[in-house]
């Protein structure tokens, strides 16, 4: 089953409603579509998805996320030493994919903020849209141009181009 | 239902000219009621009005077709359909929990569905095996290689300097060679 976000996350403010004071004797018709809905939809399929848990949670099983221990960077491997070079590079793949998970929530927390703000989210979501700018821009720096082929060693040496010019641009700032 | 028949096998028969005769589907035409195929009107119609017989193209080939579509879909699908019906009812998936502490987790544990869970613990070799495979292979090339670059060097090295056990060639002795014609510079 799809599983819904993370409702604590993001979390909506409260309404606002006014709470309606019944001027007429008219019952409100909203209240026999939503009755219908509760009766046709909701109930059946609560209940049946009530009964699946209940057969479920007899035998529970769980499942876990995998950590890695650290192993040395690649800068960190001696010239010719291929084992340090694959463990390296495993490591960076998975220091990527985390990297552009983050960048995701990132991206969805900014999106939620828009939904939930609607035409006030340029002045309201300021904290948002920065952190979004500055993930982005990271994510742009480390890994951005690096192509489909990037590796670790085409990283480091992008790292060491990156270095490069900022000591030449500070130096031409003296 | 009968009577529009009635009526159009009469009209048909009318423009066909004979209740004998059989129009062809190219001859119906107009504002008539379309049915599949011709309408040709057949005796022995007693109490039931008139029994048609209604010539159309042939669909033998197309609902045999189809029918043995569904046979061979079903025959495999519906039994993997129930099997994942089961298995997602009443095995279900698997919930996220924190690793506890001092327990390290099979490979396997590490998936949500149940078949992933499966596959990864029976058929499926654990990833630490084809990491150290992998390793395993790495390790033996780089050596392979090392050794290789060495024999290089070893033999440039000796074929420059000449003082190894390799690159010794045959010479002829120096005591065959025969200098007369060499004293004399203007021969």
């Amino acid at each position: 089953m799809p599983e819904d976000h993370d409702w604590e996350a993001y979390k909506v403010p409260p309404t606002r409603t006014p709470v309606s004071e019944r001027t007429t004797s008219v019952p409100n018709p909203a209240n026999y579509f939503q009755s219908a809905f509760n009766y046709v939809f909701d109930t059946p399929v609560t209940f049946v998805r009530e009964w699946i848990e209940r057969l479920q949670s007899k035998n529970k099983f769980y499942y876990y996320h995998q950590k890695f221990r650290r192993v040395p960077d690649l800068s960190e491997c001696l010239e010719g030493d291929y084992l340090c070079y694959y463990e390296a590079e495993a490591q960076w793949r998975r220091d990527r994919m985390v990297d552009q998970e983050i960048v995701e929530i990132v991206r969805e927390r900014m999106a939620a903020c828009k939904q939930r703000e609607g035409p006030n989210q340029f002045q309201n979501c300021a904290k948002e849209m920065e952190l979004l700018a500055q993930v982005t821009k990271a994510y742009q720096d480390r890994y951005g141009d690096l192509g489909y082929h990037g590796n670790a060693r085409t990283c480091l040496m992008k790292q060491k181009h990156r270095m490069m010019e900022e000591r030449k641009a500070a130096q031409e700032k003296q | 239902m009968s009577r529009v028949l009635r009526a159009a096998a009469a009209w048909a028969a009318r423009r066909a000219g004979g209740a004998a005769t059989t129009g062809t589907i190219t001859g119906i035409s107009g504002i008539a009621p379309r049915l599949p195929g011709t309408l040709v009107p057949v005796r022995h119609s007693g109490d039931h009005g008139k029994r048609m017989f209604i010539i159309k193209a042939t669909s033998f080939y197309d609902s045999r077709f189809l029918s043995l579509l569904r046979f061979y879909l079903f025959l495999t699908g519906i039994p993997v359909a129930v099997l994942l019906t089961y298995i997602n009812v009443f095995i279900g998936e698997a919930e996220l929990a924190e690793i506890p502490e001092g327990y390290v987790p099979e490979h396997w544990e590490y998936y949500k569905h149940p078949i992933s869970r499966w596959i990864a613990r029976y058929v499926l070799d654990p990833p630490e095996k084809n990491y150290e495979k992998d390793m395993a292979m790495l390790d033996r090339e780089a050596r392979k290689s090392e050794l290789r670059i060495m024999e290089l060097e070893a033999r440039r090295l000796m074929r420059h300097r000449g003082d190894g056990p390799w690159y010794h060639y045959e010479t002829p002795d120096k005591n065959l060679v025969d200098n007369s014609m060499k004293s004399t510079p203007d021969n």
